[in-house]
């Protein structure tokens, strides 16, 4: 640090304006005054010796010597010596707290000179009590800056924070990559020596490592782009994706530098887009290994039967599960891309609960039974009519009722049930299954969004959710869950009762296009007309 | 060494009694855990000759249970073959690290039980992995 300053003020000195050179020159500094204090004090020792001198000889002749006998001569020459000697021994031990202390502030003034900068913990400064003084002044210096006394240290503190706001970050290395400096939102982790570290993960042929080693091999001058480079795994929520450039100069102060743009903004969609397909990718495949799986065990039965006529047909409801599961599945993706598109469309028509639902209980009732679920559906005949699109609606149970089999256990109950809630008919599906935590819930809806615990183990599109809130929406109703981790969950909608919008249904023509407007987000259903 | 006894570690009911089933006709010794943790505990507890693993699982992924029993510089398993049977296709580290330590890497939806008994009785032609290390 101080050879840097020392050169920089040489360069000030050099390149300035010769005027101001000079004016520079001439004015005072710290390191000059200690030189300057240690003349004048031989000046004035020698000239309190020539006083003393004069004076003792004049005594001498008063007190009757001969002024050209020897004894004379001798007593004079044995006085200046003495009091010489004396003199500047005492000069040098009153003096020594004043140079150290000269030579502490000229040290971190950061001028450049020979000063050696003066230890404050040696034994010699405990016994004259300079330790105090000098810790004092290297403290101060330290909070200040080394180079307090610099103009440069402003523009320095004004560059780091600058550099500090970069949503991105800026880093400098020295020649084998050790991170010598490096910005807030620098990606960087702090290694098991304390010392910091690269966090990026380089997936590509040349990572940095390998790169600045083969700069240092057979670079002078070096600059290297990498696209899409993350901090993190897929699936950690902080993960960010940078897109980072670093340069290479053998032999500068600054070898190595490293600046990250934070792009997740861009990337992101685009990952999770990539994502989606590899999820939909496992999901799709999940009911075509059973169906292939079990064509496979039939064909070998009926070359070499072994199994009754009861068992050949439970084997046969796992086929046909699994196809109606990657039918569900298929229905779930078109239809989120057509709400994306917004081109959702909803025919509302006066139906029971129970007549949606027989849509589709044969198909839930083995889902549950071939898993080992207990399901219970109470939808009470005396339930008013609802105002819905049965196709659609039949989505949003299957949806639900497949959640709560799948994030429960082996033996549970899955329950259905509905009630009146005001112009609303609400459904509920619970479960006892292992539940979610709030900040899980409040993401629920999301596209794409599947839990910490899914996202390990069960792997969903994250789009069976989105669709179905879509869908109830769209309806005019609600959706909403309640969960305790551990204990199940509680996912239930609302449907309007048929009479309570008969009348704006008959004067939309039974869609759900007239009581949509677009949004800047999507499209917001008109609440007031459905409502009235 | 044939292979004879196989512990397959499969959460989903269906697949899972689909392998045991078409494996226990063609005469193996088969033992199936629904979830990682109990899979992990099988798989140290028994010499088998085969572990057919599923990746999503329950309470531990087939990734931890193959890093649990081979890992970076040992291996608690070393006579007995692996086979990744997954319907996940990603490239991240977890699947690199892990084809180092497996005989096979498998799509389900591609491998019908039939299919998996010829993929066996190939891998059965072939030395185990571990004895190669060694």
């Amino acid at each position: 640090m101080d050879c840097r300053r020392a050169n920089i003020w040489r360069e000030s000195i050099v390149v300035g304006v010769p005027d101001e050179a000079q004016k520079r020159e001439q004015e005072l500094k710290v390191r000059d005054y200690w030189p300057r204090t240690r003349k004048r004090a031989l000046l004035l020792t020698i000239g309190m010796e020539l006083i003393l001198t004069i004076v003792a000889s004049l005594a001498l002749l008063l007190a009757g010597f001969e002024y050209n006998s020897v004894e004379f001569l001798f007593v004079v020459v044995a006085i200046i010596a003495a009091s010489l000697g004396v003199n500047i021994v005492l000069m040098n031990i009153l003096l020594s707290p004043l140079k150290d202390l000269s030579d502490a502030l000229t040290h971190v003034s950061g001028e450049p000179s020979d000063v050696v900068a003066p230890n404050s913990t040696s034994p010699a400064r405990r016994i004259d009590g300079l330790e105090p003084l000098l810790e004092l002044i290297y403290g101060l210096s330290s909070q200040r800056g080394v180079s307090a006394l610099s103009t440069d240290s402003e523009q320095e503190n004004i560059l780091k924070r600058a550099l500090d706001q970069i949503d991105g970050g800026f880093m400098i290395c020295d020649e084998h990559g050790k991170i010598v400096y490096a910005s807030e939102n620098a990606p960087v982790k702090e290694a098991q020596d304390e010392s910091k570290e690269l966090k990026l993960i380089f997936d590509t042929d040349l990572p940095f490592d390998d790169w600045l080693a083969q700069c240092r091999e057979k670079e002078v001058k070096s600059q290297r782009t990498w696209l899409r480079v993350p901090d993190g795994l897929v699936g950690d929520p902080d993960r960010k994706i940078y897109d980072v450039i670093a340069s290479y100069e053998k032999g500068s102060t600054a070898p190595v530098v490293i600046s990250t743009y934070n792009r997740s903004a861009d990337y992101q969609p685009e990952d999770d887009q990539l994502d989606f397909i590899s999820f939909a990718a496992h999901e799709l495949r999940g009911p075509v290994t059973v169906i292939r799986g079990y064509l496979d065990v039939f064909r070998e039965e009926l070359e070499n039967p072994t199994i009754d006529a009861r068992e050949t047909s439970a084997l046969l409801s796992r086929l046909i599960v699994s196809a109606n599961r990657l039918s569900g599945y298929i229905t779930n993706i078109l239809n989120a891309s057509r709400y994306d598109r917004r081109h959702l469309k909803m025919n509302l028509h006066e139906h029971t609960l129970a007549q949606v639902y027989a849509m589709i209980a044969d198909d839930m009732g083995m889902r549950a039974s071939t898993q080992n679920r207990l399901l219970t559906v109470s939808l009470p005949s005396d339930l008013p009519t609802v105002a819905v699109d049965p196709s659609s609606l039949s989505e949003v149970f299957s949806n639900l009722i497949d959640n709560a089999i799948k994030y429960s256990n082996e033996g549970g109950t899955v329950s259905v049930g509905a009630s009146v809630d005001g112009d609303f008919v609400k459904v509920s599906v619970l479960d006892h299954g292992i539940g979610m935590p709030g900040n899980v819930v409040s993401n629920l809806f999301h596209k794409f969004y599947r839990s910490h615990r899914s996202r390990e183990t069960v792997a969903g599109t994250g789009i069976g959710l989105y669709i179905s809130k879509a869908i109830v929406e769209a309806h005019g109703g609600v959706i909403e869950v309640k969960s305790e981790e551990g204990k199940g969950s509680v996912f239930s909608f609302s449907v309007p009762i048929y009479a309570s919008v008969a009348d704006k249904l008959a004067a939309s023509d039974n869609s759900n296009q007239a009581i949509i407007r677009k949004g800047s987000e999507g499209w917001i259903k008109n609440h007031a007309k459905f409502r009235g | 060494m044939a292979i004879k006894s196989i512990l397959v570690i499969e959460d989903d009911r269906f697949i899972g009694e689909m392998y045991v089933r078409s494996l226990q006709r063609a005469g193996y010794d088969v033992d199936w855990m629904v979830d990682g943790s109990d899979g992990a505990v099988a798989a140290r507890n028994k010499p088998y000759d085969l572990i057919m693993l599923d990746i999503m699982l329950p309470e531990k992924r087939g990734s931890e249970i193959l890093a649990e029993l081979r890992g970076d510089n040992k291996d608690l398993i070393p006579h007995t073959r692996v086979i990744v049977l997954t319907n996940f296709e990603q490239d991240d580290e977890s699947r690199l690290a892990m084809e180092h330590n497996v005989d096979a890497y498998l799509i389900k939806a591609e491998i019908t039980p039939r299919k998996l008994l010829e993929t066996i009785q190939e891998l059965d032609k072939l030395p185990p992995l571990g004895s190669e290390q060694q």
